[in-house]
């Protein structure tokens, strides 16, 4: 089957300094990939080397999305391509409702109006099997939300916005049990053959409610080691000691 | 990506110009006998014709500010104080010359009073062409009327409040607007009457090189409120013109007004007004100001609060572009116990405009227990722009709580590529962070108003 | 006498406000100056000179041209303290004013050449309640990569007048930290500008005030940000009793090209008294787009809570108020390294607030 992500020896550097060393990945339809690493690796440097934020520079390699290079796209063409990115940090933005928000991502995003009423249904059904308050909804985009809130409204956003790809970046670190448990929860409502999933993490907990296809090990730069979900486990029994 | 380009904007509904018909235009310059011919023009009583050559005399002595913008272009010589357009005062949209009143409809004014207002003013240069509220509020007491006929019609109370509260003597500008005021709006709210639905003046400045100086004087008696809505605009012209209002509210115990401002001169305008309020025991005052036009403006609505638990809000936002310099700000002076203020400034720069946050709170000897907190946030959209923030805090009693935040910047980097992740174009994410930011002053407009504020920062950005 | 404006902002405001400069009356400049014998310098390295050749000063800002023409015409005291490169250093100069010392006109020419790193404090006293004059000047030139930290201690007896103005030029990859402490005179007038012109430069400002009877604090604080990846950071925290009065007027001016440069500016007035006078002007001057500025001040009285705690184990009011205005200067106090000196100032806290 054809590749929905490839990621073709890459090199980025960020602040001058040197943080991937030739990383290579692929990715197809109805997979789950997970990327572990300690800090400092360089996992949140391949998240936002797909998105191609432009702190990070690109030195070496190639990055194809469904067979078309978006190496050097914009990263809000390459939002529109169908990948999505739910950030370790997200932003606040203050004066910007959730719903507004979102309604003109999804119209964005989709090159479609969107159909309010449907929208709105939508919109409360994910919120309750988020556990989210719908109050929330008429709150400045992220601004004052608790780091759990802040995360699930980046699993909200996954979830309307329907990508191909998603990319979780840090999601699950500085959460407590349920709200790991809720973040899992979005990803299985998400997770179907025609998509995949890009977890990126240094803890093994979010792995142990969802069934991975692949664990990269990346260790200084680079990937050390692939493997199945066994792989998580010896991590989390082992550390990373053994890869430096 | 940490730069902005930004179009000119289309600024074409307020740059309807209409020809510079006028039934007189005073000749330019500033003489006792020029203040003489208005006074006599304007049919005024004597007090006022002496009123008037009073404050020509302050204005004469009273030297120009030492801070704050450059006003050196300004030449009263090259300005024609009084424009009396060629039309009488009517109360039916009917009446008004079909010229002036296209232009108040394509600004949506009796669009306006049709779906949302109470009332409606409409001063064309130095004269009020259109007046009009609706019944139930005459039946109630409430006077809304030009000050032409104001103080024909209500001769002791205008006198009794008329520049009491702005005095000739507070500077130069105030004594100008003394000396050759005209026009303007007049409101009385009558003990314990709430006027649920706003009332809105606009002043519409068509003659080239000369000036606008409304008077408008709201007293909201005790237990009463009202929402007064204030919108300015002006096509551009090559010469200078000059705005120097003069604004005078009388809050009294117990009574709410809050005062709105939509201002958008022309890039033309030295907009030099004057706002001020007297706010009672328990009262409560609100200004909600959003600031686009002028070339410069110099704009610091003052609040004393003189009654115990007097409490004033100010919601502001500037927006400065290419040539503009707007020196705005809020002064508050807490001379009671138990007052307290709220202060929330706002100012984005761009295509090297500048914008200065000018302020003074000051926390009287006699004012125990008030409260004072201030926030003021500037925006920079790019690298040719100027952003300054002078604020002034005198604090000279101990039971207080006072405090002050202000903060610079420029739309961070990482904002904008959150909001791209999520399909938005670079442009579309800086929009709607601009947009965001301006939102708490928006929402405290009425809905059209914030349609309107929207619409210009769209035209801008 | 007649009146004497000084202290001018960078920026004038309204006339109103009554903070663009000060005006002080009767202020009598010594006509006659004898040799200043009280001073006494301490130095732990072999490395830094000492000399009386100073450079005429011409100050960017200062507190007004008579200061600064008296400085360079008049001083009965001129100090170079020159610190070789790559020199590791604490020095300290102690001016001792009695009543045969009793009028000091200082100028201070710190040069901190490239990589050292070094503490100099330095220290005004008079224990006798005279009438003591203190006009000064202290420059200080941070080389690249010097790492300078200044300790300035006034602890001038209540009548006299004290009026200092500062100027730092910094280079690139260089800090300098000064701490003021401001305790004596009956007007004590300083004049703070820090020109960060090369990149990467760090100053970073502390200020501790404590003012009782009619003490008068004039602080004009200027710092002006041209260099990339500058930080200047202005912290003040002062309390104040009795008729005492503060001006606050601080400048962070972010010229075009301070990319990435960063300016903090904090204010923080404790009102020990229903009489005493905050006058703050926080200013933020910003001609550059890529620059993080803020600013925050605050005043009031002893949060009341917070007071009621202290007093429910076991602190009468007094003492109270004392632990907690204490507690408002830690975190600058914890700057000087020098433990009996900071002891020194402590008691001063203690018997000023009796």
């Amino acid at each position: 089957m054809e590749n929905l992500l490839e990621i073709k020896n890459l090199e980025v550097k960020a602040d001058e300094k040197e943080i991937l060393k030739g990383i290579n990945l692929e990715i197809k339809k109805g997979e789950i990939h997970v990327i572990m690493g300690p800090n400092g690796s360089g996992k949140t440097t391949t998240a936002n080397a797909i998105m191609n934020n432009p702190e990070y520079t690109k030195e070496k390699g190639s990055i194809l999305f469904e067979g078309n290079d978006i190496t050097n796209s914009r990263t809000d063409e390459i939002a529109k391509k169908g990948i999505f990115m739910s950030f370790q940090l997200p932003e606040e933005i203050s004066g910007v409702s959730v719903t507004n928000f979102l309604k003109y991502a999804k119209n964005k995003v989709t090159g479609k109006p969107v159909k309010i009423f449907e929208f709105k249904e939508e919109l409360k059904k994910y919120m309750e099997e988020l556990n989210m308050n719908s109050k929330n909804l008429e709150r400045s985009l992220n601004v004052g939300f608790s780091g759990g809130e802040k995360k699930k409204n980046e699993i909200l956003q996954m979830l309307i916005l329907n990508p191909k790809l998603a990319i979780l970046d840090e999601t699950d670190s500085g959460l407590d049990v349920d709200a790991i448990k809720t973040v899992s929860k979005g990803i299985e409502m998400f997770k179907n053959e025609n998509n995949a999933v890009l977890i990126i993490t240094h803890n093994t907990k979010i792995l142990h409610s969802l069934k991975v296809d692949y664990v990269h090990v990346l260790v200084n730069g680079k990937i050390v080691k692939t493997g199945n979900q066994e792989l998580a486990k010896q991590i989390e029994d082992n550390g990373y000691a053994q890869y430096k | 990506m940490s730069t902005t380009n930004i179009n000119e904007i289309n600024r074409n509904i307020y740059d309807i110009k209409n020809k510079d018909e006028y039934e007189f235009k005073i000749k330019k310059g500033l003489t006792p006998e020029i203040i003489k011919e208005i006074s006599k023009q304007k049919n005024d009583p004597e007090w006022m014709k002496e009123f008037r050559l009073k404050a020509l005399e302050v204005y004469n002595k009273l030297e120009m500010p030492t801070w704050g913008p450059d006003l050196s272009e300004l030449d009263m010589e090259e300005i024609a104080t009084y424009v009396r357009p060629k039309t009488n005062l009517n109360n039916s949209w009917e009446d008004v010359p079909e010229d002036i009143k296209d232009t108040f409809d394509k600004l949506g004014i009796p669009e306006a009073e049709r779906t949302s207002l109470a009332g409606v003013g409409a001063q064309y240069d130095s004269e009020v062409v259109y007046h009009s509220m609706k019944k139930e509020l005459i039946q109630q007491g409430v006077i809304y009327t030009d000050m032409e006929t104001a103080i024909k019609e209500y001769p002791k109370l205008v006198q009794d409040h008329f520049m009491k509260c702005v005095p000739v003597y507070d500077h130069k500008f105030v004594a100008l607007h003394g000396a050759v005021w005209s026009g303007g709006s007049f409101v009385y709210v009558p003990k314990g009457v709430k006027v649920d639905i706003p009332l809105q003046s606009y002043f519409r400045l068509n003659s080239p090189e000369a000036g606008q100086f409304e008077h408008t004087l709201i007293i909201v008696e005790e237990g009463a409120s009202l929402h007064f809505i204030e919108g300015c605009s002006a096509p551009k012209y090559n010469k200078i013109n000059l705005h120097a209002g003069c604004v005078e509210l009388y809050v009294k115990d117990k009574a709410y007004l809050r005062y709105s401002t939509i201002e958008n001169w022309s890039k033309n305008m030295l907009n030099l007004n004057t706002k001020k309020a007297i706010v009672g025991k328990n009262a409560k005052m609100d200004w909600v100001s959003g600031s686009f036009g002028s070339k410069i403006s110099m704009l610091y609505p003052m609040s004393i609060l003189n009654g115990k638990g007097a409490k004033t809000e100010f919601t502001g936002i500037s927006f400065a572009g290419e040539g503009q310099n707007l020196d705005n700000g809020f002064k508050v002076i807490h001379n009671a116990p138990e007052t307290s203020s709220v202060v929330n400034a706002k100012s984005i720069s761009k295509n090297g405009g500048k914008c200065t946050y000018r302020s003074l709170v000051r926390i009287a000897e006699n004012a125990k227990n008030s409260k004072s907190s201030v926030s003021c946030e500037s925006l920079m959209l790019d690298n040719s722009s100027i952003s300054d923030t002078i604020p002034t805090n005198d604090i000279r009693t101990d039971e207080v709580e006072f405090s002050h935040e202000a903060k610079i910047g420029k739309i961070s980097d990482k904002a904008i590529f959150y909001l791209m992740s999520r399909g938005l174009s670079e442009e579309d994410a800086i929009a709607m962070i601009v947009r965001g930011f301006a939102h708490p002053i928006a929402k405290e407009l009425p809905v059209e108003y914030a349609v309107e504020m929207n619409n210009l920062i769209n035209l801008e950005l | 006498m007649e009146e004497l404006s000084l202290n001018e902002t960078p920026v004038r405001t309204s006339k109103n406000f009554l903070i663009n400069d000060i005006k002080l009356e009767e202020i009598n400049f010594p006509n006659k100056l004898q040799a200043f014998k009280g001073i006494d310098i301490s130095c732990n390295s072999t490395k830094i000179n000492f000399s009386s050749k100073v450079s005429h000063a011409n100050l960017t800002y200062g507190l007004g041209e008579t200061f600064t023409k008296e400085v360079n015409n008049n001083a009965n005291k001129n100090l170079k303290i020159e610190i070789d490169s790559k020199t590791r250093t604490e020095t300290q100069v102690i001016f001792k004013f009695d009543s045969e010392n009793l009028n000091l006109i200082d100028n201070i020419e710190i040069i901190a050449n490239k990589d050292t790193k070094a503490t100099i404090i330095l220290k005004y006293v008079s224990k006798e309640e005279i009438k003591a004059f203190h006009n000064g000047i202290i420059r200080v030139y941070a080389k690249k990569r010097a790492d300078i930290k200044v300790i300035l201690i006034n602890l001038l007896s209540q009548a006299s007048n004290n009026f200092i103005s500062i100027e730092n030029v910094l280079e690139e990859n260089s800090k300098v930290n000064f701490t003021t402490v401001d305790f004596g005179g009956k007007n004590s007038i300083t004049n703070y500008y820090s020109n960060l012109s090369e990149n990467n430069s760090d100053n970073r400002l502390n200020t501790i005030y404590l003012g009782k009877d009619n003490q008068l604090f004039d602080l004009n604080y200027i710092a002006e940000l041209y260099g990339e990846k500058s930080k200047v950071n202005i912290e003040v925290q002062g309390a104040l009793k009795d008729i005492a009065k503060k001006h606050f007027k601080g400048t962070i001016d972010f010229r075009k090209g301070c990319k990435k440069s960063k300016g903090n500016e904090n204010e923080f007035c404790v009102l020990l008294s229903d009489k005493a006078k905050s006058l703050g002007l926080p200013m933020l001057l910003c001609s550059e787009e890529d620059v993080e500025g803020n600013h925050s001040s605050a005043a009031g009285k002893v949060g009341q809570k917070e007071l009621f705690y202290i007093m429910s184990r076991g602190f009468d009011l007094k003492d109270a108020l004392k632990l907690m205005v204490k507690a408002k200067f830690n975190n600058i106090l914890k700057e000087i390294k020098k433990d009996e000196l900071r002891e020194e100032i402590i008691n001063e806290i203690e018997n000023r607030l009796d």
